[in-house]
């Protein structure tokens, strides 16, 4: 999987003085099973600047996945304050939460969730759709994408046609067609092969290398987070570590 | 998101489900066919009605003896003769009166037997009684001639079963009969053959054999007539002529005329077009629950699909619009599959409902409005899209991470 430099345009993302990509403060999530609270978040506060690369970790029932679903627009918080690229998702309908992940955030799932009757460029069409882009262009942009995770010729095939590493290229393809600001993946590499696993990071590490684009990946694998720049641990609903590495971007 | 978008991905979902959008489509083309051809059925019964009662002179009441609903035969003994005409004619604003006679026959036409019927008339009251009957060839019998006869046109070109057929009996031919069922033999000369016209109320003109009034008084043997036409001055006076021979005549015999039908056939077949409608109707509603449940497996099956469109930004109405673009295409194609099948389905019930004398001369052809044809089209979408409403806003009320999570 190569990927040129000028098929993604790398935006102007890492210009001094912008806000973070991701910025919460003081985030709580309180989920009610019967009568009695269960809070999945307790009050996290973080930056993810432009162009990082993050990984969050944490055991089973940490909240890191419901930290993911509120810093990827999905869901709402019991209490404290969410900014996407300086915007406060608090004060937004529901309909401007779905622009806000339509134009700022991609994502990548353990299980690809593909739209199985749908073709893989369609697939990778679908985050056009909801902007009034012409049919044509949007093939043209989805073209280029399935391209550029070396899927150029699969364009025409069902998802169940697909091996599960071609399925996950076809949702990072999908994931990046908006050139979003930023990609979050939830064990993107969950149900691949170690060989396919690296082919996916590689693939994910090179774009945000070239675009510029944010990466967050919450995931169990350490082989996942080691590629990444930023370790977040979460256990029992807060932050426990937040590691800096400094690498080569050898990977 | 255009039209086309919406469309294309509307397709591609019921496709995905073949069998459930067939069976869907099948309910409402089913609907859709059943009201389009109820409604043009009885559409076209009233009409076919109504051109037999229009061929009948609005200002012409029909006397018969007995007292008897103008459907089922007479029940009285009474019999109609010369005395009644000069009764019948001293009723103020009756201009005249015309007894006719009218016999059943069996004719005998190129080697075949053909029923027919035999009418005695007075030929001067023809015009006025069976509006626009003229003779297209020859002329009208002489008032004693009992040789002599106008036949009508099928007679003289038979329709056969390959279509329009051709002159069998021309001028000057003769024409055999028997009458009824008996033996007596009866042999005209042909001297007039009448225009193509159809049925009207109680004669079946294009198959009746014409001849003067005495001719058939001289010929039948019988002082008693079949009726009586009594011609109004003008059809205003119709009821006071109409109440003036039931108060002589009491139930001695029945009064008919063309208007009095017209308005209690129109008010047999309004009802039994909101009948059929409503029974159209009723198979349209099961459709929409058929519609509504299909809707619902597929929102249900698709919550994770609908999870991952909003997740990728698909906002509310955009999500409520595929789920009712997948609506309107059904509705769409049961809409044009149901007035396909009810223009078809209407031929075939327009060949059960007729109603008149002479073989085939009262089965009605079915009757398609605009507005009918473009109900059908447009109401299974409409119904398809009511159906499929609440699911689809269902669909769109999603929170995005409990569609996500949704196995």
């Amino acid at each position: 999987m190569t990927l040129q430099k000028t098929e993604l345009t790398p935006a102007a993302k890492n210009l001094p003085g912008t806000a973070p990509a991701i910025e919460t403060v003081n985030v709580t999530k309180i989920y009610n099973v019967g009568s009695t609270d269960y809070p999945a978040l307790r009050g996290v506060s973080l930056k993810i600047e432009r162009g990082e690369l993050t990984s969050i970790v944490g055991p089973s029932g940490s909240g890191k996945s419901t930290l993911l679903n509120i810093i990827g627009a999905l869901d709402r918080p019991t209490s404290g304050r969410v900014k996407i690229d300086g915007v406060d998702l608090r004060k937004l309908s529901d309909d401007q939460l779905a622009r806000i992940r339509n134009r700022k955030i991609g994502f990548v799932y353990q299980s690809f969730n593909l739209i199985a009757r749908l073709s893989a460029l369609e697939n990778v069409e679908m985050p056009l759709m909801p902007r009034k882009i012409v049919q044509r262009v949007r093939h043209a942009r989805a073209m280029k994408l399935l391209d550029a995770v070396g899927l150029g010729r699969k364009g025409g095939k069902r998802p169940t046609e697909l091996s599960g590493g071609e399925q996950q290229r076809v949702a990072v393809a999908r994931a990046l067609v908006t050139e979003p600001e930023i990609v979050i993946a939830d064990e993107p590499t969950g149900n691949l092969d170690s060989k396919t696993t690296r082919e996916v990071l590689h693939y994910m590490n090179e774009v945000n290398r070239t675009t510029g684009t944010t990466f967050v990946i919450v995931t169990h694998n350490p082989e996942v987070s080691d590629t990444t720049r930023r370790i977040i641990s979460i256990r029992d609903g807060a932050i426990e570590k937040d590691q800096r590495l400094q690498r080569l971007d050898s990977f | 998101m255009d039209v086309f978008d919406l469309f294309r991905l509307a397709f591609k979902a019921l496709l995905a489900r073949k069998t459930r959008s067939v069976l869907t489509i099948l309910g409402i083309t089913i609907g859709a066919a059943v009201i389009m051809g109820l409604i043009a059925s009885s559409g076209g019964l009233t009409a076919g009605i109504s051109a037999q009662v229009d061929k009948i002179g609005a200002n012409v009441v029909i006397v018969r003896a007995g007292s008897s609903n103008f459907l089922s035969g007479s029940t009285s003994s009474y019999q109609l003769s010369t005395q009644d005409l000069s009764a019948l004619s001293s009723i103020s604003h009756v201009v005249q009166v015309a007894p006719y006679y009218q016999k059943p026959v069996t004719i005998s036409v190129g080697g075949q037997s053909v029923s027919g019927t035999l009418i005695g008339i007075d030929s001067s009251v023809l015009p006025t009684i069976f509006k626009g009957l003229s003779l297209s060839e020859g002329t009208f019998p002489n008032s004693f001639d009992p040789t002599s006869a106008a036949i009508g046109n099928s007679i003289a070109y038979p329709v056969s079963s390959t279509g329009a057929g051709s002159q069998l009996v021309g001028l000057n031919q003769a024409v055999s009969m028997k009458i009824g069922a008996g033996t007596t033999s009866l042999t005209f000369l042909v001297k007039g053959i009448f225009g193509a016209y159809g049925s009207a109320l109680f004669s079946n003109v294009d198959e009746s054999v014409f001849v003067s009034f005495q001719a058939a008084q001289l010929l039948l043997r019988t002082p008693y007539f079949s009726a009586i036409y009594v011609i109004v001055d003008s059809a205003d006076n119709i009821s006071s002529v109409q109440s003036s021979i039931q108060t002589i005549y009491g139930s001695d015999v029945s009064v008919i005329s063309a208007g009095a039908i017209a308005s209690s056939i129109s008010a047999i077949t309004g009802q039994l077009s909101v009948f059929l409608g409503s029974i159209g109707g009723v198979s349209l509603f099961v459709a929409a629950i058929m519609t509504a449940n299909t809707m619902f497996v597929s929102v249900m099956e698709r919550t994770k699909e609908i999870g991952v469109l909003k997740a990728i930004g698909f906002r509310k109405s955009q999500i409520l619009s595929m789920f009712l673009s997948e609506c309107v295409v059904t509705g769409i194609i049961g809409g044009i599959c149901g007035t396909l099948l009810g223009y078809v389905l209407s031929f075939i019930l327009g060949g059960a409902l007729s109603f008149g004398p002479g073989r085939g001369g009262g089965a009605s052809s079915p009757v398609f409005s605009l507005g009918l044809i473009v109900f059908s089209l447009f109401f299974p979408i409409g119904v398809s899209v009511l159906a499929g409403l609440y699911p689809a806003w269902r669909a769109s009320r999603m929170s995005p991470i409990t569609a996500l999570k949704y196995e």
